[in-house]
């Protein structure tokens, strides 16, 4: 039968066409050594498609699990698309108690003030790109993607996707996707040695379409911090790297959001998985160390400018190894300190 | 639950925790709330070096009343329905590093993980720069490393500032859902 339709295939098509079905068939055959993987990768992408929809589109409840070096937090989850709307609540489950519900893109945060750090300083308040998750991004081209076989996770069967990486700029990533909805219920960060440096998974799971608005009301007191998320203003997707430059970018990371939260000048990159964040600010009086903390996947590089005798904080945040995190720091170019002027103040 | 108590949760899964602040553990009014931590890490611990989930339902704090008391648990209060001990073995050790960053907080866990990676990670940032063509001769620096507890106050709020920034990226932005929330909650959750 498959071998008719090559047949098939091969008489319509001309010399060029049959040369290119040789290169094709011939590059599938080293890359995988064998056919069978090649329909893998297919189904690997089919996956890879339906993640991000799934995401939304999905209704269901449970709690989850989240770890990344040596820290781990889990949270209760509710989430429901309904008329074109996604509502969610997140509660999470360790220490101080609080609320995270959004409906749309109108989230509002219920967080007690978490010792130094104020939430409202965090939420952006501008416009942000839902850019990452609507664009195409050709993951496979950084990413080996692969099936690896069927489990079960939190009483779903599941399909497991491998992504490898393809190269030392970036880790690897498995993902565990609920079979009949495509959601994703387990997922892990590795470093190219196979450390598991993230670690996302549900612990009890519901995929139901019979969720009640009565879980998706706010029961935290406290403070209620609100904002909304905004794309219809994102009028210029275009990053705002005011004043810098980056000379250097790890390979497929294109810049996706141009938040406006807080006052640092900070620009977002993704490959379609993995995402880092670059800020520039002018150093105030506090001196800030340089190098590189991880916490599980994630990489906080610090550097300091110094151009004409102003100063200014170099940061570089994302699941990215630290090796890139330090390229892309030491890549930025300050080129017009005068950008800065206002919020150096 | 306050901090201290779960100090003690942590503890009493290191094989650590004196008899007094147990006895105080199990006399916590809200014993659900004491299980169902102890449930999580639990379950966190299992997912960590088992990959699967085991039966989350056991309430142990009978068995614990029991090897306190040295006799029979007490007729109030939850029942354990399972023989502590007899049917799962504990892994201590491992128990002990999760919980233990989680009563120590965000700061404990930051750093290098072990010298083998730092070694690893110097390695390959040769390559890189090999393989993007640089000049090949050049000696790479080995990567400074900063431990996140070693910063001060205003230096954490930096960077905790910059953690939350870029997981509301993740979150909203990389259409990663909850896996992004949960690196926001992560990084704001025990904040230092």
């Amino acid at each position: 039968m498959i071998r008719r339709t090559v047949t098939g295939i091969r008489g319509r098509y001309l010399k060029r066409g049959r040369q290119l079905l040789t290169l094709v068939v011939l590059m599938a055959a080293s890359l995988m050594g064998q056919a069978v993987a090649d329909t893998d990768s297919e189904n690997a992408e089919y996956w890879l498609d339906r993640l991000g929809p799934a995401l939304n589109m999905t209704s269901y409840r449970g709690v989850f699990v989240y770890a990344r070096g040596d820290q781990v937090s889990s949270m209760q989850i509710a989430h429901r698309y309904q008329d074109g709307v996604v509502e969610e609540r997140l509660v999470p489950q360790d220490g101080a108690s609080g609320e995270i519900v959004r409906k749309g893109m109108r989230v509002v945060c219920v967080l007690p003030d978490h010792g130094r750090i104020q939430l409202d300083q965090v939420i952006p308040s501008g416009p942000f790109a839902e850019a990452f998750s609507s664009q195409f991004m050709p993951v496979s081209r950084w990413y080996q993607p692969q099936l690896a076989g069927d489990d079960r996770i939190a009483g779903y069967d599941v399909v497991k996707l491998a992504l490898k990486a393809k190269d030392d700029l970036r880790y690897s990533h498995q993902l565990w996707l609920e079979k009949s909805t495509g959601l994703l219920v387990k997922s892990h960060v590795r470093s190219s040695d196979g450390e598991v440096l993230e670690h996302f998974q549900f612990t009890s799971l519901e995929i139901t379409d019979s969720l009640s608005d009565s879980e998706f009301v706010i029961r935290t007191k406290g403070e209620e911090v609100a904002r909304n998320l905004s794309p219809e203003q994102t009028a210029s997707p275009a990053p705002r790297m005011d004043g810098w430059t980056l000379e250097w970018q790890p390979d497929g990371f294109i810049p996706a959001a141009a938040p406006r939260s807080g006052k640092g000048r900070a620009v977002a990159f993704s490959d379609g998985l993995a995402a880092f964040s670059v800020f520039v600010e002018p150093a105030r009086k506090i001196a800030m160390p340089t190098g590189a903390s991880r916490i599980g996947a994630t990489t906080v590089y610090m550097k300091q400018l110094d151009i004409d005798g102003a100063g200014f904080f170099v940061t570089v945040v994302g699941e990215i190894p630290p090796t890139t995190a330090r390229k892309v720091a030491e890549s930025v170019r300050v080129d017009d300190t005068l950008a800065f002027g206002a919020i150096g103040q | 639950m306050d901090d201290r108590l779960k100090e003690t949760l942590s503890a009493m899964m290191d094989d650590e925790a004196d008899e007094l602040s147990v006895r105080r553990l199990l006399s916590h009014a809200r014993q659900d709330e004491v299980r169902a931590q102890w449930q999580r890490w639990q379950q966190v611990r299992d997912l960590m070096h088992q990959g699967n989930l085991s039966d989350d339902r056991v309430d142990v704090s009978a068995g614990v009343r029991e090897a306190l008391d040295g006799g029979a648990p007490p007729l109030s209060g939850p029942v354990a329905r399972h023989q502590v001990g007899a049917e799962r073995k504990w892994h201590w050790p491992a128990v002990a590093m999760v919980t233990l960053a989680l009563a120590v907080g965000f700061g404990a866990g930051a750093g290098w993980e072990s010298a083998d990676s730092s070694d690893s990670m110097a390695n390959a940032g040769i390559t890189a720069e090999q393989s993007e063509g640089r000049n090949a001769g050049t000696v790479v620096e080995p990567m400074q490393e900063v431990a996140l507890q070693g910063l001060d106050e205003e230096q954490w709020e930096h960077v905790s500032r910059y953690l939350l920034e870029h997981a509301q990226h993740n979150s909203v932005g990389a259409g990663r859902g909850s896996v992004g929330y949960a690196r926001l909650v992560s990084a704001s959750g025990s904040g230092y």
